[in-house]
Order: structure tokens, then C-alpha cells, then sequence
């Protein structure tokens, strides 16, 4: 199995400003690859690079195994954050001019797409003009644009940003699909609980530099030994300013807890009945959100 | 290069445009508003022709009797004829004039008449004829009553003065000019006035779609850049393939409005036109466009839209949104403003050095060139040499542009600044 990307010590700078700095990863072929981050961390210009939009200053960029060829990014299939449609398109003949400039010919594209449309509850709309839509169908008409020329790897920049859950739904199932068939899918996103939920890789970007990366299991395993669960009640605020605690995230009554590497679980227990009822405590994995506050802040 | 990717990217530019309202709007609101602006005053006039009953009082007797005589054909005959046309009714003049007046007044407040003249001895030593009507404001209708009565007192003072009234006609006719244009392929009678404003349509034509269509390039740039569309397109056709086909599909829906405009204008229109502006009589040989002047006209037609669309593309590419690069396609626009000051010259002569020199300028040969063959064809060496510098030119102009646009278009944030445009084109 080879890998369908990877980076090598990639570098950007715009100026004095380093937006990448040295980020090297690797996507796993018939992964699903969460390149995370907060805003401003240099997701966006990393994508930028892996798409030849930008050129990087430094560094390597392969695809497939090999350094990147004119035609490899015929094989990807790239969703910008922006809406990238023509508005005044009829959306079948949008959709028909994304699918031949990649190389097809018309007569296998209309059923596809007749058949995306069908599939993302579209099919009433083929003829109506991009504009006419809202702006969550211009999102699943983008994706399918994204998706026409089954490319071989899909990177999809925020792609869940203003759906509605049920459409999120449906984006997520299109992208486990995906999977399914052995291909890779990156998406760069800075909301946690659903890269946690989807990604099987992920890799964390803070400041143009790699914080985290790696197979989410293995990194929650690597992280988790520390994290604790707690149903409390009393003072919660003092949790802070236990010098054992790393942080704790409160949540419907659930404490969150993360405990310094060396610190004890049963002697923080001690510490914590001293000033709270406590009904519930026991060691959990880490959320990805954890582990991502925590990466950040050791980074900084 | 790919040219599957350009024909792609080109056949999308001409059907987006080709299929909308707004093109058909645009394209048919001309030949209806020149069609309208040329038939409906005609339409108008002839409606609005007046028929008057007047009742001429002559102290003379000499003038009255003469108003029915039919005068002999001048060529402004029909036209005063779609005017005005009038029903003299002679009375003699009563003792109590007083008395004669205040009738004629009475009938014509009962309209009984519409109005009446009173033609005094005086009148033949130039006095003014006396008219009352109701309404004195129809100047058209004075104009051809005037001009009525002026043929006949002009005749009775011709006879006083012991002159033969026809033969003073004949004798004092006014000379016409027969215009006959020189050209390559022969001779031939023609309309001057009619072939200058043909000529000055078709520069005006040409310029308004030059200056239309190059906004439309550099705003479908702004689209593509500000959409992000231009991020995904760009993995699959390369920035000069998009630019490349780009301009070729708009430059195609420009011929197809510049053809409909030439069409219908020449069917519907033109008659009216020519007409209107040089108020020809009707057995004026319009111009004719022979083949060779078409492969011209088209052939500057693609080299004006190539030169000036690739600038307005560079320019959609370096900024970021319409208001920014408005202020910096003024600048293209000025360019082709400048032969519209140049035309008149130009139309008064267009073989002059001055003529000669302007048109072999490349960003003013697509338009001065175009006035100049539409009025008489330069020599054949003359329009070589200003397609070869105009051609050069623009591929010098589509290297710099190309480089400026493949940079710009996927560049975000701050207005670019003149030196880093300048970096763009060397580094590039």
C-alpha cells in the first residue's frame, strides 16, 4: 500500500511572515486525514501548495510515491473553503464544464451526474442557475463537482461549514463512501468533534508547524494514559488550581479532566473529595479537542 | 497548451453569455432605438401633416389667383407635401374692412376656417403677408405657406419688372454635386454624406462593442478570482489556456452582437439612417461592403478585442474587486476614447499623413483603420503594416498580460502595488 501524498519540509513565507514552516505528513492510502488547526495556523496555505495554486519556497510535495506530475492533479479532486461556482451556470452545465476540462466526455458525464443530483436530492434543480440556490445546495452541487471525475483523492478545505446537520449527514456519508473504495480523503477543518468522529489520520498544524500527527488511535492511546472523567458537584472552579491538573473542561456536568504526565489519578481523587461531592471519576481517552488544547498550548 | 481545455473554457464563456436575457436586451436595444430614433419622427410628421383652409383676402388680385397653379418639380416637392397641404379659398376684399376682418376672426374662433391671410399691395415691394390663426405656433406649416407664397409674389415681380418669370427659373436653378467615389474596383455613384455616416456608424459600433466586451473580460476575471472558482479550474487547465479561451469566447459573442447590429441595421435601420442624417434624396446609392472590406472589418475586429481584452484581463487578475480595477481601466478606456476625438478629422480626409500616421499607432489601428477602409481603401501596404505592428505588438502585450494574470489571479489581500506588478512580469 503507498501513500497517496506527502509532504517533505514544506515551506511558505509571504514576506517576513512564515505561514508554513517545515510541515511534513503523510496520507495513508483509503484514509480519512484530518489536517487540523485554528484559524490562522496555515491549513489553508498548505492545501494552497499540495494544489499547486502556490508554489512552496522549500521542500518536497509527492503524490502517489512520486514527486507531483502535471497530470496528478487531474487524480485530486479539491473543494475550496470559498463558494467556487459561476453564478449565472445552470447547474447540470456547471457541472458538465467541471467534469470536461478534467478530461471527460459529455456522453458519460450526464448520467453521472443525474445520478449525484439524484443522490444529494438535487435532481429538481439540474436546470436552475447556481445563483437561484441556497447556499447549502451550492455546497452539495460544489462537492459534486468535486467528486465527478472520481478522483483518487479528495481535499476538501472546511467543507462542513454552514450545512445544516442533515446535510452534514449526507456530506459524511458521501466521504466514509469514499473510504470504502480505497481512497484518501484530507480535510482540513478546526472543528474537533467531527474530525474525531470521522478522521482515522489526522495531523495538527499551530503556527505553520506540525504540533501532532499520526493514526488518532495510536495518538489518543499516546495521550490518554492521564485522562479522567468527572460527575461532581461543589466549588468546580477550584479544579483549575490544582497544580496536578493540566486543564479540565466542563461540559453538562461532565468535568473533562487532563492530568500532568506525572501525576496520579488516585492521589488526585484524594485531593478532589476534600472539596466536592464526587459521584463519578474514572480514566477515559482523551477527546481530539483535548488533545488539540493541550498540543496547542505545549506548542506556544 | 492544450487546446481541448481552450475550445472547453471558450465554448463556456460564449454559451453562459449567448443564453442570457441580458445579451439580447443589450444587443436588440440598439437597432430598436436607432429604428425608433429614425422612424418615428418620419412616422410622426406625416401624421401630424396639417390640411388648412385658408382664406386669402387680395387687395392685389395678382397673388390669389396664381396659389392653385401647380409649381414645377424642385425635388422638395413631396416633402413639403408631407408637411402641409392647404385649401385656398379667394375672397375679395370688402368695403368696410374692418367689418371683413372681424368676420374672418369670428369664423375662424367657429373653425369654419382655420386661418386667414390678407396680401396687401405693399407685399410686392416686400412687405409681410398678414396670417391669423388660432394657433401661431406651427412653424412647419408657416414654413411651406410662406414658401408658397414667396414662389408666386416672386413670379408677379419678375413680370412687373418686365422679366420672364420661367425664364429667370431656369436660369437662376441652384447647382447639385453628383458624388462619385474613386476606388480600386471602379467608380461609382454614391452618396457622400451617406458614406461618411456609414462610416462614423461602424466606428461607433466597433467602439462600443470593444469597450463593452472588455469589461465583460475583466469582470468575469474579478468572478473567477474573487469565487475561488479559478483555485479548482486551475488544477486541470493552465492559466493561459483560461485566459486564452477566455478572450476567445467573448471575442465570439462580440462578432455575434457586432453581426446582429450590422445586420439588422443594414435591413431595418439603415434606410432610415442614412436618411435622417444626411437628409438625402431617395435615389441615393447607399455604400456597399465588398468582401475584402469584410475579412478587414473582422480581421481588426479580433485584433482590437485581443489587444484591448487582454488588458482588461490583466487587470481583473491584479486586483480584488471591480472598484479597485475600475480606476485602473479607465486608463485602457482613455485609449480608445482618443480616436473618437481623431474621427472627424479623419472623415474629412482620410488619405492625409495625419490619418495615415494615427492608424498604424496599434492600440488606435483596430478603430481608425476600420474608419479608413469604411471610407476609401488605403493602400494595400499601408494595412499590412499596420496589422504587422498591431500583431506585434499585441503578442507583446499578451506575454506581459499572460504573466500578470497567471500571478494575479490567484494572488489574495492588498492591492498590488506598480512595483510588485513589475516583479510579476520579470520573475514570472
Amino acid at each position: 500500500m503507498s501513500d497517496s501524498l506527502e509532504l517533505r519540509d514544506v515551506r511558505k513565507s509571504y514576506g517576513k511572515f512564515v505561514a508554513v514552516d517545515g510541515v511534513s505528513l503523510v496520507v495513508p492510502e483509503g484514509s480519512i486525514f484530518g489536517l487540523l488547526g485554528p484559524n490562522g495556523a496555515g491549513k489553508t496555505s498548505t492545501i494552497r501548495m499540495i494544489m499547486d495554486i502556490t508554489p512552496p519556497d522549500t521542500g518536497e510535495i509527492l503524490f502517489f510515491g512520486r514527486p507531483r506530475g502535471p497530470e496528478d492533479l487531474r487524480r485530486v479532486g479539491y473543494l475550496p473553503e470559498e463558494r467556487g461556482l459561476y453564478r449565472k451556470m445552470g447547474v447540470t452545465d456547471h457541472l458538465l464544464f467541471l467534469g470536461e476540462i478534467r478530461g471527460l466526455k459529455r456522453r458519460e458525464l450526464v448520467p453521472r451526474i443525474e445520478k449525484w443530483l439524484e443522490r444529494v436530492d438535487l435532481a429538481a434543480w439540474s436546470k436552475a442557475k447556481v445563483e437561484e440556490l441556497s447556499k447549502g445546495m451550492q455546497q452539495k452541487v460544489q462537492l459534486i463537482g468535486t467528486v465527478l471525475h472520481e478522483p483518487d483523492l479528495l481535499l476538501l478545505d472546511e467543507p462542513f461549514s454552514g450545512l445544516d446537520p442533515i446535510n452534514q449527514e449526507l456530506f459524511k456519508e458521501l466521504l466514509l463512501d469514499y473510504r470504502r473504495q480505497g481512497k484518501s480523503v484530507i480535510l482540513s477543518t478546526h472543528g474537533m468533534e467531527l474530525a474525531e468522529r470521522m478522521c482515522d489520520h489526522i495531523c495538527l498544524i499551530s503556527r505553520g508547524r506540525v504540533v501532532l500527527t499520526g493514526e488518532l488511535g495510536a495518538i489518543k492511546r499516546q495521550m490518554g494514559g492521564n485522562s479522567f472523567r468527572l460527575v461532581a458537584e461543589g466549588d468546580l472552579d477550584r479544579l483549575q488550581s490544582l497544580p496536578e491538573i493540566e486543564h479540565a473542561v466542563t461540559q453538562n456536568g461532565v468535568v473533562k479532566l487532563m492530568l500532568r504526565p506525572e501525576a496520579e489519578g488516585p492521589e488526585v481523587l484524594r485531593q478532589l473529595v476534600q472539596f466536592l461531592r464526587v459521584h463519578e471519576f474514572r480514566s477515559e481517552e482523551p477527546e481530539l479537542e483535548q488533545i488539540f488544547l493541550k498540543a496547542v498550548r505545549d506548542a506556544a | 497548451m492544450r487546446l481541448d481545455n481552450i475550445v472547453i473554457v471558450a465554448k463556456r464563456e460564449y454559451l453562459q453569455r449567448i443564453r442570457s436575457k441580458g445579451f439580447w436586451i443589450a444587443t436588440l436595444i440598439l437597432p430598436l432605438f436607432v429604428a425608433a430614433a429614425t422612424i418615428l419622427p418620419t412616422l410622426l410628421l406625416s401624421k401630424s401633416r396639417t390640411e388648412q383652409r385658408i382664406v386669402v383676402v387680395d387687395t392685389t388680385g395678382r397673388v390669389a389667383p396664381r396659389l392653385h397653379e401647380k409649381r414645377p418639380e424642385d425635388g422638395n416637392h413631396e416633402a413639403r407635401d408631407q408637411m402641409a397641404r392647404f385649401e385656398f379659398l379667394v375672397e375679395p376684399p370688402a368695403k368696410d374692412r374692418q367689418a371683413q376682418r372681424a368676420d374672418l376672426d369670428r369664423r375662424v374662433l367657429a373653425k369654419e376656417i382655420g386661418a386667414w391671410i390678407w396680401i396687401d399691395e405693399d407685399v410686392l415691394a416686400g412687405k409681410p403677408v398678414e396670417y391669423h390663426a388660432k394657433t401661431v405656433s406651427n412653424v412647419v406649416t408657416q414654413e411651406v405657406l410662406s414658401d408658397d407664397l414667396s414662389y408666386v409674389v416672386r413670379r408677379v415681380r419678375f413680370a412687373d419688372a418686365g422679366l420672364d418669370p420661367d425664364r429667370v427659373g431656369s436660369l437662376s436653378a441652384s447647382v447639385k454635386l453628383e458624388t462619385v467615389r474613386i476606388s480600386k474596383e471602379g467608380s461609382r455613384a454614391e452618396g457622400g454624406m451617406a458614406g461618411a455616416a456609414f462610416a462614423y456608424i461602424l466606428f461607433l459600433l466597433l467602439y462600443m462593442v470593444l469597450v463593452i466586451w472588455g469589461q465583460q473580460v475583466m469582470q468575469g476575471v474579478l468572478e473567477e478570482k474573487s469565487s475561488r472558482i479559478i483555485e479548482v479550474v486551475i488544477s486541470s487547465v493552465k492559466p493561459f489556456e483560461l485566459l486564452m479561451g477566455k478572450l476567445t469566447g467573448i471575442c465570439l459573442v462580440g462578432l455575434t452582437q457586432f453581426g446582429i447590429w450590422m445586420f439588422t441595421l443594414a435591413t431595418v435601420s439603415a434606410p432610415g439612417v442614412m436618411a435622417s442624417i444626411a437628409a438625402l434624396p431617395k435615389d441615393t446609392k447607399l455604400p456597399t461592403i465588398t468582401p475584402v472590406m469584410a475579412l478587414h472589418f473582422l480581421l481588426l475586429f479580433i485584433l482590437g478585442f485581443f489587444v484591448f481584452s487582454t488588458l482588461y484581463a490583466a487587470i481583473g487578475a491584479a486586483f480584488n474587486n471591480l472598484q479597485e480595477a475600475q480606476q485602473v481601466a479607465g486608463v485602457v478606456v482613455f485609449f480608445l476614447v482618443i480616436p473618437v476625438f481623431l474621427m472627424i478629422r479623419i472623415i474629412n480626409d482620410p488619405s492625409s499623413t495625419f490619418a495615415v500616421v494615427a492608424s498604424l499607432i496599434p492600440l488606435f489601428t483596430p478603430l481608425l483603420m476600420t474608419l479608413r477602409i469604411s471610407l476609401e481603401m488605403p493602400p494595400l501596404w499601408q494595412i499590412l503594416l499596420a496589422y504587422a505592428l498591431t500583431l506585434g505588438f499585441l503578442i507583446g502585450m499578451v506575454w506581459v498580460c499572460a504573466r500578470i494574470y497567471r500571478i494575479g489571479i490567484l494572488m489574495y489581500g492588498k492591492k498590488p502595488t506598480f512595483q510588485e506588478l513589475w516583479k510579476w512580469i520579470r520573475y514570472a
